[in-house]
């Protein structure tokens, strides 16, 4: 019932067709320092960021973080793992990692936000449910704004992604900004 | 009762609408030190305001085709012609998964439809899961701002709900302690719940997915945790194509908070495995706007609440003062759609200044729209006998010259020799919280035929 009635009210109500433009991205763009606007903007939005070698990832890690137990590690370079899991793993059980360690697809300048996607974490709440957050990117992959990012996941296997800017944070109570909300208490991205 | 009434009950606590005044202008000054950082901005809201016209023109033959492209990702699609047919929507899917505990995140179409009294009355237990839609729950109130909903809450009233509903120690309204342990109580909710309700922020025709916006993360960890996710949306929800998701999510929490982005962006083309996943398409009053001319670009909103921060009387008179699903300058074009007897007095709660067009990233013409109301409502709704009365005799005088330089002249008389207690009275609205202006000798007229004679 619904369905027919509401696609022929709209019909006899729409107005006439109006054209639909293109983006311009020339428009948007800025000859900027990816790599220091990602950070600030990092930054800005709450999250850690911090530059590094290759080799020295979980000495880093482990340095951020002294006191966790409870490792879900996704990223290949990390061998912090102490639990982990597959497509079968019941999200609920989650419920107690300390820290998940996953790979950052790509990384968005213009708001200091990473695009990570199920083909990187096979449970979906995980970089919700965890705890803290470590997000591992590289240099490399950087782009200057929002209309280059979509151009970079337009033939990704679509399931489930988002980009993810710092961590969970509210202002609900008199406007006061309280980091660490519903979803992750903490994001560190490490640049490789 | 009218919205200046409600508006006159809100201002009664005088430090309390001052600080609502400046928090909501706060926001307002962040949105447009963000604002002023983006290259291109006024293309942006140009091309934005664009995509939405043709998303209209356009708009049933996008909902069939994000329908099939949902349906081959394995989403299951319903659609709702009014508010009881989405709540039994909702209902039946819930019903078949013996769902009885429901975490949602934020909504306004839920709030619009009424489905949270709609479950309860059916046994189902429903948490919001934003934390400001926690408190106005747990408060029994509806939320007065569509992003901030307990902005009309001091700390200290959250700190005594908090007490009541959830056990915690007297805090003085700590607002870290506070969001701690409610982190702990929705956790629980969200590890025990059947299914999850989300709303939705766009959805895309292109590749039937949908995108949720939240700071807190709390749609992703209802939807992700449960085995059903349902998201809710409006007709008007649809955009054309993927790429033009960069266009929105840049204007979005720009606009709203400020923030470059919002915390989690969360893009849902397929259910995971062994879930599922259901959409619920709504009209509800939406198709009949769109066969308003004047009023169908209100269908543009994207809901960043960037018309309520910067609007100097939803700044003082709170978001409760509207009595409508959505407040503020984009709610009171809206609801006169909906109902138009108990929403008449909403477009006249605006002194049209147009600052809530100015800051619109889709560029409604809302102050323009807020008027052309007006015409409409003084048509088809009984005006008060004074409002009616004082227009009359205002018209009349403004037509005589004679009249109306007599009229000036007693009124400069009355204001420079009257008892102060005439002036003041209750006749006088002018007077209620402010001074009159001194009045000097002469006016305009005379000033200016001295003006040619001393030449």
């Amino acid at each position: 019932m619904g369905r027919q009635s509401i696609l022929k009210s709209i019909k006899t109500n729409k107005p006439e067709l109006v054209e639909l433009q293109t983006i311009d991205a020339n428009l948007f763009f800025e000859d900027i320092d990816l790599i220091e606007t990602f950070k600030s903007n990092v930054k800005l939005v709450g999250g850690n960021i911090i530059e590094l070698n290759q080799a020295d990832l979980d000495v880093q890690i482990k340095e951020l973080y002294p006191n966790v137990n409870k490792i879900v590690a996704l990223d290949p370079s990390s061998k912090l793992g102490t639990i982990s899991i597959s497509k079968d793993t019941d999200p609920h059980s989650l419920e107690t990692i300390d820290l998940a360690i996953i790979k950052g697809e790509f990384g968005v300048a213009e708001n200091g936000s990473v695009w990570i996607s199920e083909e990187s974490f096979p449970i979906r709440v995980l970089p919700f449910i965890t705890n803290d957050l470590v997000i591992v990117l590289s240099k490399k992959d950087l782009c200057e704004n929002l209309h280059i990012a979509y151009q970079k996941i337009a033939d990704r296997n679509r399931t489930f992604g988002l980009f993810l800017s710092g961590p969970s944070k509210t202002a609900d109570i008199e406007q006061c900004l309280v980091i660490g909300a519903q979803g992750a208490m903490s994001l560190t991205i490490i640049l490789v | 009762m009218s919205h200046s009434e409600k508006a006159a009950i809100f201002n009664k606590d005088e430090a309390k609408v001052n600080w609502h005044d400046k928090a909501l202008w706060f926001v307002r000054e962040k949105r447009d030190t963000s604002a002023h950082k983006v290259k291109g901005w006024e293309e942006l809201r140009n091309l934005a305001s664009g995509i939405k016209a043709n998303v209209l023109s356009n708009l049933d033959n996008y909902l069939i085709e994000f329908e099939a492209n949902a349906q081959k990702n394995g989403i299951k699609v319903h659609w709702a012609s009014n508010a009881e047919e989405h709540n039994k929507i909702v209902h039946k899917i819930l019903a078949k998964h013996k769902a009885k505990k429901v975490v949602k995140s934020k909504s306004m179409l839920t709030e619009e439809c009424h489905l949270n009294p709609y479950l309860e009355n059916e046994g189902i237990e429903v948490i919001d899961t934003d934390l400001g839609e926690r408190i106005v729950q747990l408060a029994k109130e509806p939320p007065s701002h569509i992003v901030l909903p307990a902005i009309h809450k001091t700390k200290e009233e959250v700190d005594e709900l908090f007490q009541e509903h959830l056990g915690t120690t007297p805090s003085n309204g700590n607002p870290e302690y506070l969001t701690n342990e409610a982190r702990k109580h929705l956790r629980d909710k969200f590890l025990k719940a059947d299914a999850a309700i989300t709303g939705v922020n766009f959805a895309v025709a292109e590749t039937g997915g949908f995108v949720v916006c939240t700071n807190e993360g709390n749609a992703d960890m209802g939807s992700h945790l449960a085995k059903v996710h349902i998201a809710c949306m409006g007709i008007e929800k649809i955009i054309p194509k993927e790429e033009h998701l960069g266009v929105f999510l840049r204007l979005l929490a720009r606009s709203s908070t400020g923030q470059p982005i919002t915390t989690y962006s969360s893009h849902f083309n397929k259910p995971a495995e062994g879930r599922e996943m259901h959409i619920v398409i709504v009209d509800n009053g939406r198709t009949e706007q769109l066969s308003r001319e004047e009023f169908r670009s209100s269908l543009s909103c994207i809901r960043c609440g960037a018309c309520m921060n910067t609007c100097p009387i939803y700044r003082r008179s709170g978001g409760h003062s509207y009595d409508a699903t959505i407040p503020g300058p984009i709610g009171s074009i809206l609801s006169p759609g909906m109902d138009m007897k108990k929403h008449s007095s909403l477009p006249f709660a605006s002194t049209l200044c147009g600052s809530c067009s100015n800051v619109c990233p889709v560029k409604i013409n809302i102050h323009e729209q807020l008027y052309a109301w007006r015409q409409v409502i003084v048509k088809e709704q009984k005006q008060p006998i004074i409002k009616k009365s004082i227009l009359k005799i205002t018209g009349a005088v403004l037509a005589r010259p004679t009249l109306y330089s007599f009229m000036g002249k007693s009124v400069r008389f009355m204001l420079k020799y009257a008892p102060k207690f005439m002036i003041y009275s209750k006749l006088n609205a002018w007077g209620k919280a402010r001074d009159l202006p001194e009045v000097k000798n002469g006016n305009f007229d005379q000033w200016y035929k001295n003006r040619e004679k001393n030449g």
